[in-house]
């Protein structure tokens, strides 16, 4: 891979404007008004219509990377449709500009830390929430990891994937699909950039890791599905999506692909610096006719006839897998699992699917019709989830941080918000985005803890394979240090990303108004009575008097709350 | 799935889960349990499973040698071919095949080369997920029963561990913990792992318990100095919420999560104190894992533990690409890893008490994609330890001829020994009776033989 590294020397991206853009803090941006202009204002909910604080922010749990006063209040005047239609009208914020505008080719995989400082930068402040939130689910199902040691180094590349992620969030997923399987970053990580067709005379076969992916992880699924998406049966027995035939027929169709350039030579192909755009890992991938297969391509009951080119071979095989009926219920049920609940019910699933499988205009892989479906039903809205034993899922330790963040109007000392190498599970989160460990993400949307009631029921609970004793212990200890002192990069001893209690501090001589505020955001004004209780209790005994009086008991209320089994998962 | 003798053992779990009542911790329950009906154990034994994740190219880890054989494997190979004069340590067996045919081991892997003749490690040829013996023609023509969801890594990890794909409820190890918890004065000591969650280690009764990968436990902060933001209060608060019972499982089984690290963090950091501090090799975290283990084992008297099984891993064997460079490697940390566990387990006098495994996703393709392979199904795998019957090659090694029998497809190979024999033969070591292998082990009456006799 050393080719592909070497070409950084000859370019260097300094957009000092993407720096200067950095926002300073979430409340500055306020939580998602900005950006509407005023002749669409959509007009306030009338009295008794408008969804109430504990509803709006449950709402925003599911939507964005975590309540704040503002977006609670925007989610309240206008309404659930309005607002999802006001962030679908907004901008898309990029990663690319700013990890250019800092990329240095001296520290290879280091650069990866602007991506993630953008990650954080857009997670914590960026208007555009709803996007931000769909594109973190797409980067935990299209997944390209900066765990692999030349995506790391390729920053840029792994920045332009994920904005493709955040540009098709709300696009269609057929395009999507397409993007994915012809961006370089992809082409890295599961191996089709530089595959070559078969050679019958030494008996090289085409790369099929990125053509068993495609399919297994990132279109139909291994197994044949209702539109419910639940397994299909035939004689009770679930029937397998495709066979090693198809992968092998599929795999001749990622032959042929490489770096972008002017030309289709073969030393460009090979990934030539001085053949190959200077910015090359940041554009598609594209065809090398010399290097893509020739004979016939069979796949999932399809046959590509020979001398098919590469760009028509793939728009019949991502056509294929889009159209497949596996398609909507397969993204959809996932997407479902990351936005709102582990176990959505079949029906559920169903109104999803539906929604993709067409849009009310006859489109299908519509998004904006599967984010609307997602968070609009009635199963995501009905207030009685929150009694349901089994329903909601368990929030994934990004998002828990990220909760805080917002809840408490972080701001970034450097502007950069430079919270970073959040991977070990001892002494962190146990979850870096965008760092998952493979392409098979940090836990798998069908993982059940054996041996717990949630097997017994039959239930999946996804983040729970990244859970066990030393990680719970790792991020607790993480968030009691970062409650008091913040995260991200410590510059003279002061972490870069700190909270502002003010609002907390001044009512902290009442543990009841204490407790309002913690669970405005934290618990969506749900918190159950006994917890609060026990946490009352707690803050009481904290004298007022003693110093740090007030912040502790500020912090206790926090850690506390973030600690508890009832706020750990999401309903 | 519940047959007679599985049966005894739950019914004797329930009824002491019944009189302990339902407000005891549950891990704190079968402590109890198993302290109230511990026999006398004789003696201490521990399986190691060494998790090769992504799935380890098998055709590169032990290599035809014989001149024929070679011939097969460096033409159907290519470039991905290891040198045969100048890469490959021929193996030395006690007592030679008698068909004349040789296998080695590639250079990376010298160090099991040694083991291997000294008598410390065996081979097991081609051993993978089947439900029934299966040959081309049965593959093919689909005649017998397949393993679900062949050449899937997720679901392949999962079958090797517990016999079903993703979403399984209990694996083998597991199993085999539940059936000889009783002999652990606290069962939560029973499986352990540094590494993530692994399905093999879950039972229907055990629970695998995550060691911290540094230390080998840690605890909550402020649980340990009594003091959360200078308030004692706060920290027994703190103790109170995170086993916070409730009746909702996904909260219900985060609680349980918190109050096994509580009780279970304690005993290790008391257990470990007096553990020897050990040196392994630098830059090899798989080895890193391993001295964790030698030293829970080291304190294997403080913790009560009698038959332990442990999962240690090591990823990045999806080698797709880039493969002369990564595996080489690869194979160089695991070689260099195992040679200091079982030298560490000669050195503390257990290394007849303890069998270490290799396992993986499956193997790969033989033919190359030009600069590395894609996946496969049937693999080679190495146990290592004092008391297998070592210096052997257990199982047929496969004849690599296009089309032969074993053949997938682009010499993917067609398992000739299940996982099932292979764990099975483990198991009984371990102490699991003849007539329980196969409850936990479904598919094991479909094989002529229940165990491979690699074990004393």
């Amino acid at each position: 891979m050393s080719e592909e590294n070497a070409g950084r020397s000859s370019r260097r991206f300094r957009l000092a404007a993407a720096a200067a853009a950095a926002t300073l803090t979430i409340a500055a941006c306020g939580g998602g008004s900005s950006g509407s202009s005023a002749s669409s204002e959509p007009a306030p909910l009338p009295p008794g219509v408008a969804p109430t604080a504990s509803e709006a922010a449950r709402f925003l749990t599911q939507s964005t990377f975590g309540p704040t006063d503002a977006s609670i209040e925007r989610v309240r005047r206008i309404g659930y449709p309005a607002w999802i239609e006001e962030q679908f009208a907004l901008p898309a914020t990029p990663h690319l500009a700013y990890v250019q505008a800092h990329y240095d080719p001296a520290i290879s995989g280091q650069n990866f830390n602007w991506l993630q400082d953008s990650f954080w930068q857009q997670a914590l402040t960026a208007p555009d929430q709803l996007r931000q939130r769909v594109k973190f689910a797409l980067s935990q199902i299209l997944v390209v990891s900066a765990e692999n040691g030349t995506i790391a180094s390729l920053a840029d590349s792994h920045a332009s994937y994920v904005d493709l992620l955040g540009e098709h969030a709300f696009g269609n997923y057929r395009q999507l699909l397409e993007a994915v399987a012809t961006h370089p970053a992809m082409g890295i990580y599961l191996t089709h950039l530089r595959n070559r067709k078969g050679d019958p005379v030494t008996g090289r076969v085409p790369d099929e890791n990125f053509a068993r992916e495609v399919m297994q992880l990132f279109s139909i699924g291994l197994l044949e599905l209702n539109p419910d998406g639940t397994a299909r049966l035939v004689n009770g027995a679930p029937v397998e999506s495709y066979t090693n035939a198809d992968t092998s027929g599929i795999a001749r169709v990622f032959t042929g692909w490489s770096w972008a350039a002017p030309t289709t030579t073969d030393a460009a192909f090979n990934g030539s610096t001085t053949a190959t755009y200077p910015d090359r890992s940041v554009r598609p991938m594209q065809a090398y006719p010399q290097f893509h297969e020739t004979g016939a391509k069979t796949f999932l009951g399809v046959t590509i006839p020979p001398n098919t080119s590469a760009q028509a071979s793939m728009k019949i095989a991502m056509d294929t897998l889009f159209n497949h009926p596996n398609l909507c219920p397969f993204i959809g049920r996932q997407l479902v699992q990351r936005l709102v609940t582990s176990n959505p019910g079949p029906a559920y699933v169903g109104r999803v699917a539906a929604a993709c499988a067409n849009n009310g205009s006859g489109v299908r892989g519509d998004m904006k019709a599967i984010i609307r479906a997602i968070l609009l039903d009635a199963e995501a809205r009905d207030a009685g989830r929150l009694a349901d034993p089994q329903w909601g899922k368990v929030r994934e330790p990004v998002l828990r941080l990220s909760n805080w963040a917002r809840c408490f109007n972080t701001a970034s000392a450097s502007g950069n918000w430079t919270i970073r190498g959040l991977d070990s599970p001892s002494s962190s989160l146990g979850q870096q985005p965008l760092r998952a460990p493979s392409v098979f993400n940090f836990y798998r949307p069908g993982y059940t803890p054996p041996n717990t009631g949630i097997a017994t029921a039959g239930l999946v609970a996804p983040e729970f394979q990244a859970i066990g004793e030393t990680s719970v212990v790792g991020y607790t200890n993480y968030m009691q240090s970062v409650i008091v002192n913040g995260a991200g990069v410590a510059v003279n001893g002061v972490r870069d990303v700190r909270a502002n209690y003010a609002a907390e501090q001044a009512v902290a001589d009442n543990a009841d108004a204490l407790m309002d505020r913690i669970d405005r955001c934290l618990t969506n004004g749900t918190m159950p009575a006994a917890m609060r209780q026990e946490i009352r209790s707690a803050v009481n005994a904290i004298s007022l008097t003693a110093t740090n009086g007030r912040a502790n008991r500020v912090h206790t209320a926090i850690l506390l709350t973030m600690a508890s089994p009832e706020y750990l998962v999401q309903k | 799935m519940t047959t007679q003798a599985s049966r005894r053992q739950f019914l004797r779990t329930a009824s002491a889960l019944s009189v302990a009542g339902a407000a005891t911790p549950f891990a704190l329950n079968l402590a109890s349990i198993a302290a109230a009906s511990a026999q006398t154990a004789p003696d201490y034994r521990a399986l190691v499973c060494v998790f090769l994740y992504g799935g380890n190219d098998a055709h590169n880890t032990v290599v035809p040698y014989d001149s024929a054989s070679y011939q097969a494997y460096a033409g159907a190979r290519a470039t991905l071919a290891w040198d045969q004069a100048t890469e490959l340590v021929p193996l030395t067996p006690a007592v030679p095949a008698a068909d004349g045919r040789q296998v080695a081991l590639p250079l990376p892997l010298a160090p099991l080369a040694t083991l291997f003749d000294a008598g410390q490690c065996a081979v097991v040829a081609n051993v993978g997920p089947l439900v029934a013996p299966t040959n081309r023609a049965s593959y093919t023509g689909r005649s017998v029963p397949l393993p679900p969801k062949l050449f899937s890594h997720n679901d392949q990890q999962s079958v090797w561990q517990a016999s079903v794909p993703e979403g399984a409820k209990f694996g083998w190890g597991g199993r085999i913990g539940d059936l000889l918890a009783a002999q652990n004065a606290n069962a939560l000591f029973t499986c352990l792992t540094p590494s993530s969650n692994a399905v093999l280690l879950s039972g229907q009764q055990v629970r695998p318990f995550q060691l911290d990968a540094n230390q080998g436990s840690i605890a909550f902060s402020a649980l340990g100095s009594n003091s959360l933001y200078g308030s004692a209060a706060g920290a027994t608060a703190l103790r109170a919420r995170l086993t916070a019972t409730s009746g909702h499982l996904l909260e219900h089984e985060l609680g349980r999560v918190n109050q096994r690290s509580i009780e279970g963090n304690a005993a290790l950091r008391t257990a470990l104190q007096s553990a020897p501090t050990l040196t392994p090799p630098t830059g090899n975290g798989l080895a890193n894992q391993l001295a964790l283990v030698a030293r829970v084992i080291s304190a294997r008297s403080q913790l009560g533990a009698t038959r332990q099984v442990f999962l240690v891993s090591l990823g990045g064997f999806d080698t797709h690409s880039n493969q002369a460079t990564a595996h080489t490697a690869l194979l160089t940390q695991l070689a260099n890893a195992i040679a200091f566990f079982q030298a560490t387990m000669t050195q503390f006098g257990t290394a007849n008490n303890v069998t270490l495994f290799t396992a993986s996703d499956f193997g790969r393709a033989l033919l190359s994609n030009g600069d590395g392979c894609d996946h496969g199904w049937g693999a080679h795998h190495f146990v290592v330890g004092g008391a297998v019957k070592g210096r052997q090659v257990y199982g047929s090694f496969p004849d690599l001829t296009a089309g032969a029998p074993t053949d997938a497809g682009n010499g993917r190979l067609i398992p000739t020994t299940s996982v099932e024999q292979y764990a099975a033969t483990m198991a009984g070591w371990m102490g699991v009776g003849a007539s329980d292998l196969r409850l936990i082990l479904p598919n094991l009456p479909n094989f002529a033989t229940d165990t491979l006799g690699f074990m004393a």
